[in-house]
Parts: structure tokens; C-alpha cells; sequence
């Protein structure tokens, strides 16, 4: 939901507001001073309002969290080899004798230390939970020393990579919070023997936030399997991507298929679904029940003040001049609190939690991360909210009869 | 009761506001509803008191490693056993990723003993025809309609973990008592294993059915414990500790839930309070009069509560009305890629709590504007007159 969309019809009426606050300052510094007045009546509406963004904010940084995790794994220029049809790693085998024909193709790119391909082991492991609310599958994943190369996103932090030919396993630091034994030095069983955890790693909000990483020789040793579950290529150019993706399905030695890293990832986002349909329902719900309230104070604010309606009016104010300031009024009310809700948002910033891939059965982590960019997402569907509850009430000020007005 | 009228007269006197804070109530409560719901329902799986026979047992390891279908010759000799299939998710797709429905590879004899809570009308030739074609499945009833399927016809599964199309003929179908029972489809665990040479002789999870109910704990524990050694050790469990820890891998989505909805119900009570407060204060003359004319400050206090009271029980009401409108499509767009929520519905326990928490909050909101304008002086309210 990008709150911004909202905002194009309702253009030609934003302008007109801010053309007619620089034009007649005189009733919008009266607003301003009317809100205060009614401290409690503007506080409490300000205070729902809050509540409401403050929960629009955090949700859409949990949906926005997913997506990120997924989006910013994948690289224009890779690929992943699979078993065709596998369309996961966990699904899919690639066999030593293909692996040795793709390492020596003339398209896949070099740097200073050999090809840049990596064929690697994908296994699931269940993980005890930090806190103690059971288990859940973990990805673990072996690679060869180019993979680590391959994925710049993922640096190492604290203590060192693992070694091949060693049961030595590094993970994300991020993971620690919500899994048990995954301190610097600690063993972890399984896949049949212990592995040591000799470095924490830092994913920068990626997939591989979500993965344990290994030695692909010893992963499959351990699990005593002959193929690999897939491989990674980096290319020379972006633009070789359709005919190495040919290449692999028409070589009869290889038979394989080839899917744009990115687009691999980006399938995946699928795992965030039932959260953001969750949110895009709770938004909507909640954003209607906060409309309704900030119109309900708005009206009883204009209701309250109908004489003083009527002396500005008296005083040559137009009907418009009118309307614009109480709707500032109302954009002001709920404006602030939407600011206030964005801050309170903060407070989940940096929260780590976790949710399954079920295309790949394993957990996949990510944080809510409140960026300025997200609140001010907040803030500015709170201005929506009190231009869609103000606009009545506004309307209603600007159409109550001078000599009605100043009788009461 | 001599008052509800004039309660009544003062809830419309500003029928607007009535209007719009009860709407307001209204929506929020809808979402306090739906989403306890969702919890309920999903809630609900792991206490199925029908599954309280039935033992999943899987790989130690994790639900993606499979375990030798020879354990189950060790396990039926148990003598609290009363059945045992091989189950193996299928994860297949019928013509589009979006038409999601549970389907298994199963062992197809032992089905009617192990579900037998829940497959509660068939009929034994359709399952007899089932166990005798080899390329046949049975589909709930429920998912026949969904799709328009009859017995008969030829329907194809695009295999997700298993790189295959499995082309079946629908043999049977059963009815249920819970719809979510109906959504299932199972066929013939032969016809993947022989496709792959990597599973032979393998399979995902042992369904075990208990003669009694007591014996499980004690089988639970006597199962891992013989295959503590194996090379594929065992996990087992009852089938809703299976299905918890299958829930719980989808996130914390309880936690989440739960803070929505108190932050939800912060939110009621202070749009309720402003509401109320506004509806006093308008009010002070006219309750200084009342109070003039011999009412003691507990009756207006009286008065003024059972107004809150009705606001945001006539709020909840039409809250928990829109819910139920709302439930058929929370079924139809997240029943569809979630298949625990075909069954959704807003249970009475829901109900009750929503009804409970709204007159919680009508009382707590506007106590403390209403406490406010029984304590001012006559005189003061009398002034304005």
C-alpha cells in the first residue's frame, strides 16, 4: 500500500489549502489556537490517531522487512543452476560430473582468485529457540570458498570464515537473539556430528540473514550425499543471462536451468504473504474507525464555536476562508498525531522476529526496521486521515448562516 | 427502567456524534473480533479433541528429512497400536500455485482407520476402487465443489518438492464434520516412491493411531527411545504438538495479534471517553438542573453511565454484526493461501470476550467524565442559566 497514491487525486485541493494559508494567516493561527484551547478534546483525538499510525507503521515495516529481506539478496549479474522444474534449492540436484562442465564455461566470470561459481548444499536443521517456545527449521548452507566471495552484502563481523574440510559453520549475528548455542566458539549437532561456530556474520537485512553457512565438501560429506543441491554463477556481462540460461538447457551433458538470482529471490517474497494481507486488512479497518473519529471531534469543535464562525465571517472572511482553515485544523490535529504515532513506532525498530519460507521449509529472519522514509508514510496518512474526517465538518463551519451564528 | 427513555433521548441528541462514535466503535471492534478469531480458529487445530489417538512421527532432524517405511513393521507389533499410515506431504498444485489445497501421498488401506473421526460418510466401494488403482485419490467434499470435480474424473497435480505430475482419477470422497477436513486429498505414496529412486523405500511421516488415548504419552516415548540409535532417529509427538509447532513456524503471528488488538482497545476507550466527555460537558446545565429537581448524584451518575454503556454496546453490537458479514471473506481471500482458515468463523468465545471488553470500556470512559460533572457544585452548572 504506498499512502502516496492517495494523495494525486486530492493534488488540485492540497494547493488550494496551502495557497489559502499564506494568503489569510489570520483564521489559521486562530485554529491553531482553537486546538489548544480544547487541549483534552485535541489530545485525545490526537492520541487515537497515533495509536492507529503507530500500528500502520510498524506493520508495514514487518511486510516491508520481508520483502527487503528477499529483494536485496539477489544480484542482476547471477544465476542459480537447478534441476529443471526443482524451483527451490531443497528441491533440487546438480551432480558433481555437471558441476566440473559449468566451472570451466567460458561465460562465467573471473576474479583474482579463480571462477567465480560456487556449487553448494542446501539442508534444513531444526534449531531450539532462544526462548525457549521450541523449535523451528533453520537453512543450512555449504558453499565453496568463490560463494563467499560471490555475496559482498554478507561481512564477517567477528572471528573468521570456516575452513574447508573443517565441521566449522559461521552465522548471522542477527540470529543469536533468536536461537540458543549460537555464541562465538559453541557447537552445534547435527547432520550427524558438531560444528563449531567460528564467525558471526552480518547480512545487511538479507536472505542470508536467515542462513547458517558451511563447507560444501564437508555439509555433503556429513550428509553423506554425492550431488549438490545447486550452483551459483556470476557472469561476465548481465547481458550473457538468456544465453547461458539456453546453454544450460540445451547442453546434453548438462540438461539444467538457470533462474536470474533476483528473480529466485523475488519468488520467494511469497513467504511474506499472510502477513501483509493481515496488515493491508488491519490498515484499512483501522483507518476507518480513526476517520470517523477525528470527523466526530471536528464537528463537535465546529459546533462549539458556531458564533465564533459567525463573527469572522461578520469580519469579511469568506465562505472558503472558512472551509480552508477548519480543514487545516483538522489536518493539523491528526497530522501531529500521526507523528506522534510514528515515534512511538520507533520503539519496535530493530526487533527481531521470524517467519517461515514454506517453499523451502526453513525460517526466515528479518527485523523491523522503521526507516524516516516509513514514518513519514505515517505521517502522511494521518494528513489523509484528517483531510478525509475534516472535510465535512470544515465544510459545515464555512456554510453556517452569519446571523444564525451570531445569535447563538 | 423509568429511565431508558430518557437515557435514550440524550444518546440521540446529538444524533451525529451518536452516529460516527458508534461507527467508529464499530469498526474497531470488527477488527478485535476478526483477528481473535483468527487466532481462535487457528488455535483450534492444535486442540482438535478428535486427534487425541492419533502420533506424527517424523525425522528427528527436521520435517524435510524422510525416514525408512520400514519402521512401520515395528510399529504396528505394538500393542497399544491400533493403525499406522505413511503419510508424505505432497505440496502439489492444481493448475495454478494459487488453488492451494493440502494433499498427501499416503499408504491408502489405513486411512479410514486412522482418520476415522474425520472422514464420517463414505462409502466402502469408492474407498475400495481408491486402494485397488494404483494412479487414483479421494478428495474431500468440500474441495469436489470447490473445483467441480466428480467421482470419475481425471484431474492433474504439479508436484512442488517432488519434480513430477501426478495424473489421478478421483475414486471417492468423504464428508466431515468441520469443513477444513474436506479440503484434503490424498493418493497412493507408491506412485511418487516409484518415480524417484532416491526415495525408495522412504517416506516422510508414520500417522500412529492408538487403541486408548492413555497409551500415548508412554508409545510417544517408547517409539523415539527404539529409534534413538537408528541412523534416522525418530521424532514423535500428538498430532497437535505436530500441528503447533507447524503453526508456531509461521512466526510469532499470537504475539502480533494480541498487541493489535490492546493497542485497538486504547484506542476505543479514548474515542469513547472524548465522546462521552464531550456529550457531559454540553450536558452541565442540564445536569445541574436535574440535580435541582431532586435527583441524587448517584442517579445522574447512573444515568449518564448506562448512556456510555449503550453507546459502545450499540458500537460492539454492530461491530460483531459487519464481523460476521466479514468472516465469508476473510474465508474466501485468506482461506486460500492459509487452508486453516477455510473454516473461519467468529466463535462464541470471541463474541463473549468482544461483548465483555466493550462494556468494559464503555463503563471505564465514561466514569471519569461523568464522576466529573455529578461532583460540580449545583450552583456552578445553574449559572449559565
Amino acid at each position: 500500500m504506498k499512502v502516496g497514491y492517495f494523495f494525486i487525486p486530492l493534488a488540485p485541493y492540497l494547493l488550494w489549502l496551502v495557497w489559502a494559508a499564506l494568503r489569510f494567516p489570520l483564521p489559521l493561527s486562530y485554529n491553531l489556537r482553537s486546538l489548544w484551547q480544547r487541549k483534552v478534546g485535541s489530545l485525545t483525538t490526537g492520541l487515537a490517531i497515533a495509536v492507529v499510525v503507530a500500528i500502520f507503521v510498524v506493520v508495514l515495516s514487518l511486510s516491508q522487512g520481508i520483502s527487503k529481506a528477499f529483494v536485496s539478496s539477489g544480484r542482476a549479474d547471477q544465476l542459480l543452476v537447478l534441476r529443471p522444474n526443482a524451483r527451490t534449492e531443497l528441491n533440487s540436484g546438480v551432480e558433481r560430473e555437471r558441476v566440473r562442465i559449468l566451472k570451466t564455461h567460458p561465460m562465467v566470470a573471473q576474479d583474482d582468485q579463480g571462477p567465480l561459481i560456487s556449487a553448494e548444499a542446501f539442508v534444513v536443521v531444526m534449531l531450539d529457540k532462544a526462548d525457549g517456545d521450541g523449535g523451528t527449521n533453520v537453512a543450512v548452507r555449504g558453499m565453496e570458498p568463490a560463494g563467499v566471495r560471490m555475496r559482498p552484502q554478507v561481512r564477517m563481523v567477528e572471528g573468521r570464515w570456516f575452513k574447508p574440510g573443517l565441521p566449522e559453520i559461521v552465522v548471522p549475528r542477527r540470529m543469536q537473539q533468536r536461537f540458543a548455542g549460537l555464541a562465538l566458539g559453541r557447537t552445534l549437532a547435527f547432520a550427524g556430528q558438531d560444528w563449531t561456530v567460528v564467525g558471526l556474520t552480518d547480512a545487511g537485512g538479507s536472505a542470508f540473514e536467515s542462513e547458517i553457512w558451511a563447507d560444501a565438501e564437508e555439509l555433503m560429506r556429513a550428509k553423506k550425499r554425492s550431488a549438490f543441491n545447486s550452483v551459483i554463477v556470476r557472469l561476465q556481462r548481465e547481458g550473457q543471462m538468456a544465453d547461458f540460461k539456453a546453454m544450460l538447457e540445451e547442453d546434453r551433458r548438462l540438461k539444467l536451468e538457470g533462474v536470474a538470482e533476483v528473480d529466485y529471490f523475488a519468488q520467494q517474497t511469497e513467504a511474506g504473504k499472510p502477513i501483509q494481507v493481515l496488515g493491508n486488512l488491519i490498515t484499512v479497518i483501522l483507518t476507518l474507525g480513526a476517520v470517523f473519529a477525528a470527523m466526530n471531534t471536528m464537528y463537535a469543535s465546529v459546533a462549539g464555536r458556531t458564533s465564533e464562525i459567525g463573527t469572522l465571517r461578520a469580519l469579511g472572511y469568506r465562505r472558503r476562508e472558512i472551509l480552508a482553515s477548519f480543514q487545516w485544523e483538522a489536518v493539523l490535529l491528526c497530522g501531529s498525531g500521526g507523528l506522534l504515532g510514528a515515534c512511538l513506532a520507533l520503539a519496535f525498530n530493530g526487533i527481531q522476529t521470524g517467519t517461515t519460507n514454506f517453499q523451502t521449509f526453513s525460517d526466515v529472519s528479518f527485523a523491523f526496521t522503521i526507516t524516516p522514509g516509513l514514518m513519514l508514510q505515517g505521517v502522511a496518512f494521518s494528513v489523509l486521515m484528517g483531510l478525509l474526517g475534516g472535510f465535512l465538518p470544515a465544510w459545515r463551519a464555512s456554510r453556517i448562516p452569519v446571523t444564525e451564528a451570531m445569535k447563538g | 427502567m423509568r429511565f431508558l427513555h430518557l437515557v435514550l433521548r440524550s444518546l440521540l441528541r446529538s444524533r451525529r456524534r451518536t452516529v460516527l462514535t458508534v461507527l467508529s466503535l464499530a469498526v474497531s471492534v470488527m477488527l478485535v473480533a476478526i483477528l481473535q478469531s483468527v487466532l481462535f480458529t487457528l488455535d483450534s487445530f492444535a486442540h482438535n479433541p478428535n486427534a487425541s489417538n492419533r502420533i506424527a512421527v517424523r525425522h528427528k532432524v527436521s520435517i524435510t528429512n524422510l525416514i525408512p517405511y520400514r519402521y512401520i513393521e515395528w510399529l504396528r507389533q505394538q500393542p497399544e497400536v491400533d493403525a499406522v499410515m505413511g503419510l508424505q506431504w505432497f505440496g502439489g498444485v492444481y493448475q495454478d500455485p494459487k488453488n492451494f489445497f493440502p494433499n498427501f501421498a499416503a499408504d491408502p488401506e489405513p486411512i479410514t482407520r486412522v482418520f476415522k473421526e474425520e472422514l464420517v460418510e463414505y462409502s466402502e466401494a469408492q474407498f475400495k476402487d481408491f486402494v485397488r488403482d494404483r494412479n487414483s485419490c479421494i478428495a474431500g467434499h468440500a474441495l469436489m465443489e470447490k473445483y467441480g470435480w466428480k467421482v470419475g474424473d481425471v484431474i492433474t497435480l504439479k508436484g512442488t518438492i517432488f519434480p513430477m505430475d501426478a495424473r489421478l482419477t478421483i475414486r471417492g470422497t468423504w464428508r466431515s464434520r468441520r469443513g477444513t477436513d474436506e479440503q484434503a486429498l490424498y493418493f497412493h505414496w507408491k506412485l511418487v516412491e516409484e518415480r524417484f529412486p532416491s526415495l525408495k523405500g522412504k517416506i516422510g511421516n508414520f500417522w500412529v493411531r492408538a487403541k486408548n488415548p492413555d497409551d500415548v504419552p508412554r508409545l510417544i516415548e517408547r517409539i523415539d527411545r527404539h529409534f534413538a540409535d537408528a541412523v534416522e532417529p525418530t521424532h514423535s509427538e500428538t498430532e497437535n504438538a505436530f500441528q503447533l509447532a507447524f503453526l508456531k513456524m509461521m512466526g510469532d503471528y499470537a504475539s502480533m495479534i494480541h498487541a493489535i488488538t490492546a493497542a485497538v482497545l486504547v484506542a476505543i476507550l479514548i474515542v469513547t471517553a472524548n465522546t462521552m466527555a464531550m456529550a457531559i460537558r454540553e450536558r452541565a446545565t442540564e445536569i445541574a438542573v436535574f440535580r435541582a429537581m431532586g435527583f441524587t448524584g448517584t442517579q445522574v451518575l447512573g444515568l449518564l453511565m448506562v448512556e456510555g454503556l449503550l453507546l459502545t454496546v450499540a458500537g460492539g453490537g454492530t461491530g460483531l454484526l459487519l464481523s460476521f458479514g466479514m468472516a465469508g471473506a476473510v474465508r474466501q481471500t485468506a482461506g486460500t493461501f492459509l487452508p486453516y482458515l477455510a473454516d473461519f468463523t467468529i466463535a462464541p468465545e470471541t463474541l463473549l470476550l468482544c461483548a465483555h471488553a466493550t462494556m468494559v470500556l464503555g463503563i471505564l470512559s465514561t466514569f471519569i467524565p461523568a464522576y466529573r460533572a455529578v461532583r460540580r457544585p449545583i450552583v456552578e452548572g445553574l449559572r449559565a442559566l
